[in-house]
């Protein structure tokens, strides 16, 4: 009877384990690498040649000005992309809420860029921005618009990324925010109706507060997603001109030949600075969220 | 009794799933899989695998591989096995990868800036002895293309796929306007201006154009002068001398007018090539690797000349050489792939011949198909000429790090027009950190 007892209570354990063991190993121990390899001067090719030096990596960065730059580009790409992306598929999620053959089609094309490769739609939009030969400048002139530079100026390197990424994101958030929608209950709409609220009060009081769950949602995973940017960055700009497009990922990736520390420290800062928002969001914004 | 299957069960997996994640850990270089021969447990019989890992792609990619089959045709118990591992940093990265994982291959192509970072960490095999095994001597190989290839006396390095910056000349364009190609900084200057041509705001031909990359501002540093590390390494060479200041100045003064065009950074060297095949631009700063794909595609009179000089003519090398790594566990037989690839006339003459690189042997430079070449294509020949005046400052353990501060540096001056001291300056400072490490 007595071992039947131990089991019972071992159980929970011995059935979680392996994942849990999968955890530790894909999860738990590269984390933990990192944070180790931080505390180096890391020699990738000779493990004996690599020195300890504690926090030197860490007050490295917090000194570098380009580190800032880095960090100060990461923060106006998330805050452009989560405003814009939210916005605009909200706005279009309104418009495609009614259930017609038209907005399914729309709904399909606003959703194709989703499926489309980011490589391929990074350099698509490459061509499209080039100044002398691309699409776009082409149309500004004809339509009498002064020509851009796009992302070969430091000024507008970085809005031209942000275009391309909300361009790219907006049919999966519509998506989604369309689903919100089309699960609210139309009796709510019916007793506000009757009240005889305006629109605009309606969308303030009861489509908004339907749907903040899934909104809470999408600015969680567009805030940590776009502070990982790294594709378009990488394919479109290579972090220049000037270190005007160098996010910090694509910083972190700059070093990994010659500095695997240095690197390693700049990916704890940046867990660091994730993990920290993830928990401001949470403790502010959970209770404004509306849970059925 | 149920629960015992269930325990059992989750041991299992537990213990399937930890073996295969410990199962990559150990490759060994040696018993490469293929080779038909090596299933054979007989070890008179089979065939020694040499890994190659290359980063040539396209045509030379081409000529690499019937280098390689020649090699396997001609020798019974060797067979080299050549692969395409991406751009010379991301060869760079693997083999970082590779060689800490164990897994690294037994000879590589090596761009020859990352020669140093390589050898400092003590991977890569000192090929000293085997050169004096077979009778080489370092004194056979083309002193200009040498420059990277000992570190702390070591021969760590033999030159391979080399090339060098050359100036590129549309000679029709230069015919019409009755200009001479440039030699000096001065002559650059009034001929590049001479080519603009400007239709309100839009440039429709530009002077001269060079691709982004740290080659030709090291070519122009040391021209004025200056040496890229200063003489013990501690600092640069070209910041109290006034020659980074000078050339910086220099660049963006023709810049200004339209008699140089600086590309984008990304693809820089495929818009610029392209520029000049277009006839949209009159000169270019480009290697010497170009040189075969740019004749066989301009419909007009295209020469090469030296790179102009400022003070002294002077140009940097590039390209890659040939290593064999330490953890080699088939070095004899790297190593005579290395030899044959080095030395005999159906190696490394026809790769050269075929691709257009630098020959990098006094024997490969003295035959007759090399002559007869030159003869036929006297582009060439000035490309090797121009060795003459070879030289690398750029040599330390640290420069890739380095180089990474030197491109930041060149964006703000060419594409932010930052000033030019004050960058020169911040550089200087990272430089130093970097050094004193």
């Amino acid at each position: 009877m007595d071992k039947k007892r131990i089991w019972e209570g071992l159980r929970p354990y011995v059935l979680i384990a392996p994942a849990m063991a999968g955890i530790m190993l894909f999860v738990m121990y590269p984390v933990g690498y990192l944070i180790y390899l931080s505390l180096f001067k890391y020699n990738l090719m000779n493990k004996d040649k690599s020195k300890f030096v504690g926090w030197d990596n860490f007050t490295q960065i917090l000194g570098r000005g380009d580190f800032y730059r880095a960090l100060w580009n990461t923060t106006i790409y998330t805050a452009g992309v989560v405003v814009l992306t939210m916005l605009l598929s909200l706005l279009i999620a309104v418009w495609l809420n009614k259930k017609s053959r038209f907005n399914s089609v729309v709904q399909a094309g606003i959703f194709t860029p989703h499926v489309v490769s980011i490589v391929s739609i990074s350099l698509v939009w490459l061509w499209l921005m080039e100044p002398n030969q691309g699409l776009l400048n082409y149309v500004f002139k004809l339509v009498g618009l002064p020509s851009s530079a796009w992302l070969q100026s430091s000024k507008t390197a970085l809005i031209s990324i942000i275009i391309v990424s909300v361009w790219q994101a907006i049919g999966y958030y519509t998506l989604i925010i369309v689903a919100a929608l089309q699960s609210i209950s139309p009796s709510i709409y019916e007793a506000a109706a009757l009240d005889n609220a305006s629109k605009f009060k309606v969308f303030y009081k009861i489509t908004l507060p339907m749907i903040s769950p899934q909104l809470f949602f999408i600015l969680i995973i567009m805030t940590i997603g776009s502070f990982k940017v790294f594709d378009t960055v990488q394919v479109m700009t290579g972090g220049g001109p000037n270190n005007a497009t160098t996010t910090l990922v694509y910083y972190i990736y700059g070093f990994r030949t010659t500095n695997i520390g240095y690197s390693a420290a700049t990916g704890v800062v940046l867990m660091a600075i994730i993990g920290l928002l993830t928990f401001i969001y949470f403790r502010l914004l959970s209770k404004k969220v509306h849970y059925q | 009794m149920k629960s015992k299957w269930y325990s059992l069960l989750s041991v299992i997996l537990l213990f399937s799933l930890l073996a295969a994640c410990s199962g990559g850990g150990s490759g060994e270089t040696g018993e490469a899989p293929g080779g038909g021969g090596t299933e054979a447990p007989s070890g008179d019989k089979g065939k020694t695998t040499v890994q190659f890992w290359h980063s040539l792609g396209g045509k030379n990619g081409e000529y690499m591989d019937a280098l390689i089959q020649r090699f396997n045709a001609s020798h019974e118990d060797i067979e080299v096995v050549g692969t395409f591992q991406g751009s010379y940093d991301e060869t760079v990265t693997k083999l970082q990868q590779a060689i800490a994982s164990g897994t690294g291959p037994d000879v590589s192509m090596l761009e020859r800036a990352y020669v140093q970072m390589f050898a400092d960490s003590e991977v890569l095999e000192d090929l000293t002895p085997y050169l004096e095994g077979s009778g080489i001597s370092v004194d056979d190989f083309t002193p200009g293309l040498m420059g990277h290839s000992t570190f702390n006396d070591q021969l760590v390095s033999l030159p391979l796929n080399r090339s060098t910056p050359i100036l590129h000349v549309n000679k029709t364009l230069l015919d019409e306007l009755g200009l001479q190609i440039p030699t000096t900084w001065e002559e650059m200057k009034e001929v590049a201006n001479a080519l603009v041509v400007k239709e309100g705001s839009e440039y429709k031909r530009y002077g001269v154009t060079m691709p982004y990359d740290t080659w030709y501002p090291i070519a122009m540093i040391s021209q004025a002068g200056g040496t890229f590390f200063n003489d013990d390494h501690s600092s640069i060479g070209f910041g109290d001398n006034g020659a980074g200041t000078k050339m910086f100045a220099y660049l963006k003064d023709l810049q200004s007018t339209g008699a140089l065009y600086y590309p984008p950074a990304q693809d820089s060297g495929n818009i610029v090539n392209s520029m000049f095949v277009e006839g949209k631009v009159g000169m270019m700063y480009q290697s010497t690797g170009s040189i075969g794909g740019l004749s066989s595609t301009v419909d007009f009179d295209y020469v090469t000349a030296f790179l102009p000089k400022d003070e002294v003519y002077a140009n940097p090398t590039g390209g890659a050489n040939v290593t064999m790594l330490s953890s080699s566990k088939n070095k004899e037989a790297a190593w005579e792939f290395i030899r044959w690839m080095e030395m005999e006339e159906e190696g490394g003459l026809e790769f050269i011949l075929q691709s257009g690189y630098l020959p990098f042997t006094k024997k490969m430079v003295e035959s007759e198909k090399m002559q007869a070449l030159w003869a036929k294509e006297p582009n060439r020949k000035v490309a090797y000429d121009q060795l003459e005046f070879a030289v690398d400052t750029n040599k330390d353990v640290a420069w890739p790090e380095i180089m990474h501060e030197f491109f930041s540096a060149i964006e703000a001056i060419m594409y932010d027009s930052k000033d030019i001291p004050a960058t020169l300056d911040t550089f200087k400072k990272e430089t130093e950190r970097i050094l004193a490490q």
